[in-house]
């Protein structure tokens, strides 16, 4: 199983690449491409959020706790006061950093139903469907910020079953195929948690933004054009434009 | 209550319940949008201003196209087509509150830009979102969550 620093690193390098493309085939800003570039480093980093003593975990409930505490202070600004504000405020971020981390750590198991494959589909329609409802952002950055969660989540994914070879030693260990799964089906309860996460994933859909724009600007021809255009110098010369 | 009063009370309540009322006649202020001719036989192209959504917005495409010169890359080589005006609100995010943070007149408008080697791509779909005679938003793709289109 890879460490924590070699998630983040691996992520963050993905990450780079696949924002830094979209920024240059002009899908994203260059403001939109830092946070698609941080979003997908988070997507790296999310799988191990169900390993109770992790970094994942500390460096997740972190984010989202000063994530909602800042939301709090955005919205009632206009009409709380300082010490009202400071007061919910304070009481969301321990609520969340304290409270429903200690609540995540007795529920949740180690390489459970977050390591694998529905789930981190599921990631990047919640993401997306935030993406649009709390900021209002249009549906193709929606989706493409939803989108790179997913990525630097298969990219975590495909690093534990790739350390789940030893290829010193020549063997296979335990941990092979329980990183990249498409569900659990061993006990009772395993199966009702993986029909739980399929139906999720049409039920999340319907109340997704539109996905027409993203499949034109990432997976249409119009996109390979793009992409081919930008691939190599279109004047044919080398770093001197 | 004797049995009478009970009739006639409820022969009054069932109605507003189930609808039966025949609803207000609706107040129009706008007539014949897309059409040459209001309903008051107003021309087109005299503004119209409407209580809510105010002045619809006349010279729309000049407006679109200087609004798009600094927003999309090369717009000066883009191929655009325009819809017409309608009546539309759009609610801020939810972390924001979610109140109604803008209501005015939004033109769909498919914009074909080419790439920086000169192909042109397929149309992408906009919506421009006017106050008064002003674009003040673009926001791409014809539906949006947080936006509610009056008119159809």
């Amino acid at each position: 199983m890879a460490n924590f620093n070699t998630h983040f690193m691996v992520a963050s390098v993905a990450s780079a690449i696949v924002s830094g493309t979209l920024l240059s085939m002009e899908v994203l800003s260059p403001q939109e491409a830092v946070y698609a570039f941080g979003l997908g480093t988070l997507g790296g980093l999310l799988p191990d959020v169900d390993s109770a003593h992790s970094k994942s975990i500390r460096v997740g409930f972190n984010v989202l706790s000063l994530l909602m505490t800042i939301m709090i202070i955005f919205v009632k600004s206009s009409t709380y006061s300082l010490i009202e504000m400071f007061t919910v405020a304070g009481l969301v971020f321990v609520g969340i950093r304290y409270a429903l981390l200690d609540i995540f750590r007795k529920i949740s198991k180690h390489r459970g139903m977050f390591h694998s494959i529905p789930v981190a589909l599921i990631w990047g329609i919640i993401v997306s469907i935030l993406m649009q409802y709390l900021f209002s952002l249009n549906s193709l950055v929606s989706w493409v910020y939803g989108f790179m969660v997913t990525m630097g989540y298969f990219v975590h994914l495909i690093l534990d079953e790739t350390y789940s070879v030893d290829l010193r030693n020549r063997r296979v260990k335990k941990s092979l195929g329980t990183a990249m799964k498409f569900g659990k089906f061993k006990t009772t309860k395993d199966k009702i948690q993986t029909i739980v996460i399929y139906l999720a994933i049409p039920l999340l859909m319907s109340i997704a933004p539109d996905t027409t724009l993203v499949q034109n600007a990432l997976f249409s021809h119009d996109a390979w054009i793009t992409f081919k255009d930008i691939l190599l110098p279109y004047d044919g010369r080398w770093f001197i434009h | 209550m004797n049995k009478r009063l009970k009739l006639i009370t409820l022969s009054i309540l069932i109605p507003f319940f189930s609808g039966c009322i025949p609803a207000p006649t609706p107040q129009i202020s706008l007539g014949g949008i897309g059409t040459g001719v209001t309903r008051n036989n107003r021309v087109e192209n005299q503004p119209i201003i409407d209580k809510e959504y105010g002045e619809k917005p006349i010279n729309y495409i000049n407006a679109i196209r200087s609004y798009c010169s600094n927003k999309i890359p090369r717009a000066n080589l883009s191929q655009y087509k325009y819809g017409t005006p309608k009546r539309a609100y759009k609610r801020k995010g939810f972390a924001y509150g979610g109140a109604i943070a803008w209501r005015g007149w939004l033109v769909e408008t498919s914009i074909a830009t080419p790439t920086r080697t000169g192909k042109l791509l397929t149309p992408k779909p906009y919506m421009f979102l006017f106050k008064g005679q002003q674009v003040v938003e673009h926001i791409l793709g014809y539906s949006h969550k947080l936006i509610t289109k009056v008119d159809r």
